[in-house]
């Protein structure tokens, strides 16, 4: 018989996820591969013979699939399936398939399952990526060039030259020259402590009149400013210019793994942002920075439509921020003279955590030496409200909360900061569990790193293993949950009649954000951006590796999807927001985004289970 | 009770046999006897479904056979099958209602060979339509034409199954509900909108995976449960 007499169930069949992907040859020899089984409530659970693996495709009805242990692990309504854990690792499943409401299931045998598997290349990774239960987001959704060409790691050399400290200059120059390289790292017990660059030979040695015999650590810079090989390349460039260096060692958890120079980048890189923070940098008024600050929606377009990764435009359009910010300071300064004392612009929320998408409203604070005397207080009040209005100019409007350093209550001494968070983590009422949520995600944009390094490791051994705050912490962040629904349909927001969509930020990142940062302040960890803060957990063993990729895949994605919409808004002129439609998805997606909720919600699931026990 | 039932038929399809001149027909009968004992889980079924040119198997011929096997409660559509069915004239009028148009008999058999291939693919099984009843007389009246033999079938009617479910549970049946989609829809089966006799013998059969599960749950079922 021919397929056209299969009809109702070829099309079924093509209108789901990842069978749409398959020709009609393949679909044809699909449904005619089908066997179709009926299971009733009254019998509990599916029937599933270990010696006759099937896919098994809901077309009726209403399932539950459970562990050994009984523990929920899915639960499935049309189009959904089950069984394949089975078919693609040859183990007896161990799992149970409860049956809620009677249902109509299609069962594919192996035999079939396996050619689709070949005829496809969608549909296996569909069902790989099931099996891990993983939403690594390969094909579609993998960044392009940008990810492959701009981590240090592909630019970087991998053996660098190192030599002794105690070695001579004239060893060093003969090291440079057989290797033919600029630079040399200096190392004492296999441990980096210094950078000997050709400018160096020049200008400490030749210039001051010393011989090849001087040793290399008297000619070497000391503690040289280093990177890590998966930092993108572009923030090599950035501390590069910002140190006025050509050389940054690569040093991966404290072991030194190469080399990447200025030429290194030079020569495989065309840098949009680097040149829009240059341009920030050589503006010398703040009309001239408003008339470059326009050029950032424009960078984020390119950024979205080279298909960058979200979690690297969230980096790249806080590293203009930052610029921007700190110019801003240094020509205010201009104006107003050297500070009285030193300080640190601090950044929140979005800001702090690198993850600054369009239209970000301003969170930040000042952070002071010592207690400033009235002087003092009118420098700073002077300073601070200028870069604020010149932030709001840019396009960073005033901070609804009025969390701004021009705020005078922001705008505090180490010693009252410290005073302020030791009272919020102390003290978790509604207010000061809000508060953390922004205040907890800190980060310096200006100003000595020590003293910033005081008021972090202050507030972190206040809130490492607070089981009082971090319950408050948690309970505050389960507030909101994913827009998931029963059978794991998506819920809309609305507002009034109108219906909204899918809130991607508050449904779904933020919810990550707030599980990541729980747990990296029960950790003392003091990473604040949410992709460093999950793999800080994980490789500290706080969340189990599989569920923390799931997390960082989760949020990767939901950025995404919340950035790609928004280019398309833009692209449309309709206002930017952060609402999906989800009936502008592909079938496929939306299967994508759905397991992405479910990844918050397990975490959420998680998070109250570790936080909350004697709750 | 059910053991004499199941020895009455029994004896009448050994009967049947006896009497058949055909060995097509007598070996038809005897490979039936050999299995409606069996607990209905492991009886070979045959959901069917006829598109024919009118209602009386007088006048009005088979256009159309559609077969799908059940083994082990599982539908295999893998070996699901349709016939088209060559007629004297034209389908006429009836073209409206099953979708057959003249030419697309071309590919059709004679009733004849259209008979062995049913007799064939259906040896060993009970059947089940839905109204079976008008199926089998047509298939009856055309083997009667073409083997000058009468035939017995073992066959599990759905409608009056669920004829007899809904009367346990209301006084009056509405006219409708009794239509194979309306049944369908009862325990929640999906809407198949392309009808033809392949189709409809999966939807049939799927109704009866359906009943039997609301009737039975765990219970294991004998195919006397479901014959009237």
């Amino acid at each position: 018989m021919d397929a056209s007499e299969l009809q109702p169930i070829l099309q079924f069949l093509q209108q789901r996820v990842p069978f749409d992907s398959l020709n009609a040859g393949a679909l044809s020899r699909c449904c005619h591969g089908l066997t179709i089984g009926y299971y009733s409530k009254a019998s509990s659970f599916v029937p599933l013979d270990p010696a006759n693996p099937q896919l098994y495709i809901v077309r009726s009805g209403a399932f539950e699939v459970r562990d050994r242990n009984g523990e929920l692990l899915d639960r499935l309504g049309e189009g959904d399936y089950f069984g394949f854990p089975s078919l693609l690792s040859g183990e007896e499943a161990s799992n149970r398939v409860a049956i809620l409401e009677d249902g109509l299931v299609y069962h594919l045998p192996p035999v079939i399952f396996d050619f689709l598997r070949q005829e496809s290349r969608e549909f296996d990774r569909f069902f790989n990526r099931a099996f891990a239960k993983r939403l690594r987001h390969q094909g579609r959704f993998k960044a392009k060039e940008l990810t492959t060409t701009s981590r240090v790691s592909t630019l970087m050399s991998k053996s660098p030259q190192t030599i002794d400290m105690k070695a001579s200059v004239a060893q060093a120059s003969r090291l440079m020259r057989t290797s033919r390289v600029s630079s040399v790292l200096v190392i004492d017990n296999n441990k980096l402590v210094g950078i000997l660059t050709d400018r160096d030979l020049r200008n400490r040695v030749l210039a001051e009149n010393h011989d090849g015999s001087l040793p290399v650590h008297q000619a070497m810079t000391t503690t040289p400013v280093s990177i890590e090989s998966n930092s993108l390349v572009f923030e090599a460039m950035l501390l590069m210019s910002e140190h006025n260096i050509h050389h940054l060692p690569v040093v991966d958890n404290g072991v030194t793994t190469g080399v990447v120079t200025s030429t290194d980048i030079l020569r495989g890189q065309s840098s949009q942002p680097l040149l829009l923070i240059g341009e920030i940098e050589r503006q010398k008024d703040l009309q001239s920075l408003i008339q470059v600050s326009k050029q950032i929606p424009l960078l984020l377009q390119n950024l979205i439509s080279a298909d960058a990764r979200a979690e690297e435009i969230g980096r790249v359009l806080t590293s203009v921020t930052d610029a921007l910010t700190r110019r801003l300071i240094v020509l205010n300064q201009q104006i107003l003279g050297e500070a009285p004392m030193a300080f640190c612009w601090l950044a929140f929320g979005s800001q702090g955590r690198q993850d600054q998408a369009a239209c970000s409203d301003q969170d930040n604070g000042l952070l002071l030496a010592h207690e400033p005397d009235e002087a003092a207080e009118g420098y700073f009040d002077a300073l601070s409200h200028a870069v604020c209005k010149g932030l709001d100019e840019c396009g960073y409007i005033y901070c609804p909360g009025d969390i701004m350093a021009q705020n005078p209550k922001w705008r505090m001494s180490l010693d009252k900061w410290k005073q302020v968070f030791e009272r919020w983590v102390n003290t978790p009422e509604p207010m000061a569990l809000m508060h953390a949520s922004i205040f907890f995600d800190m980060r310096s944009v200006y100003g000595p790193q020590t003293l910033f390094d005081g008021l972090q490791d202050a507030v972190l051994s206040n809130t490492k293993d607070n089981d009082i705050f971090l319950a408050g912490l948690t309970g505050n962040s389960l507030t909101s949950s994913p827009p998931l629904g029963f059978f794991r349909k998506f819920v809309l927001e609305r507002d009034g009649s109108e219906v909204k969509g899918i809130d991607l930020k508050h449904k779904g990142n933020a919810l990550i954000t707030d599980i990541a940062r729980v747990y990296a302040l029960s950790a003392g960890i003091k990473e604040v951006n949410t992709a460093k803060r999950i793999r800080a957990l994980m490789d500290q063993s706080i969340i189990n590796r599989k569920d923390a990729l799931n997390l960082a895949d989760a949020h990767e994605f939901i950025a995404h999807m919340r950035l790609s919409n928004q280019g398309y808004q833009y692209t449309q002129s309709l206002p930017v927001t952060n609402y999906l439609m989800p009936q502008n998805l592909s079938s496929l997606v939306r299967h994508q985004l759905r397991d992405a909720f479910k990844v918050v919600h397990d975490g959420q699931v998680g998070l109250k289970l570790k936080m909350m026990r004697s709750y | 009770m059910e053991n004499l039932r199941n020895l009455y038929l029994k004896t009448r399809l050994q009967f049947n046999a006896l009497l058949s001149q055909d060995t097509v027909i007598s070996g038809y009968h005897r490979a039936l006897v050999t299995q409606i004992s069996k607990p209905l889980s492991q009886l070979p079924l045959m959901a069917v479904d006829l598109e024919m040119t009118g209602l009386n198997s007088q006048f009005d011929q088979i256009l159309s056979i559609g077969l799908i096997p059940i083994r082990n409660g599982l539908l295999q559509v893998s070996h699901s099958k349709h016939l088209l069915v060559s007629i004297d004239g034209s389908v006429g009028d009836s073209a409206v209602i099953h979708g057959i148009v003249d030419n697309q008999l071309t590919q059709a058999v004679s009733p004849k060979l259209a008979m062995a291939w049913f007799l064939e693919q259906t040896q060993g099984h009970v059947l089940v339509a839905h109204h079976a009843p008008l199926d089998l007389c047509f298939l009856k009246a055309e083997i009667q034409r073409c083997y000058g033999q009468t035939i017995q079938f073992v066959a599990i009617d759905t409608m009056a199954v669920e004829k007899r479910r809904l009367l346990m549970q209301i006084d009056v049946i509405k006219e409708g509900s009794l239509r194979l989609d309306a049944c369908r829809q009862r325990y929640g089966l999906p809407v198949y909108a392309a009808h033809n006799a392949a189709i409809d013998a999966l939807a049939c059969g799927e109704l009866l995976l359906a009943q039997i599960a609301a009737i039975a749950g765990n219970d294991e079922l004998s195919l006397f449960d479901l014959l009237n």
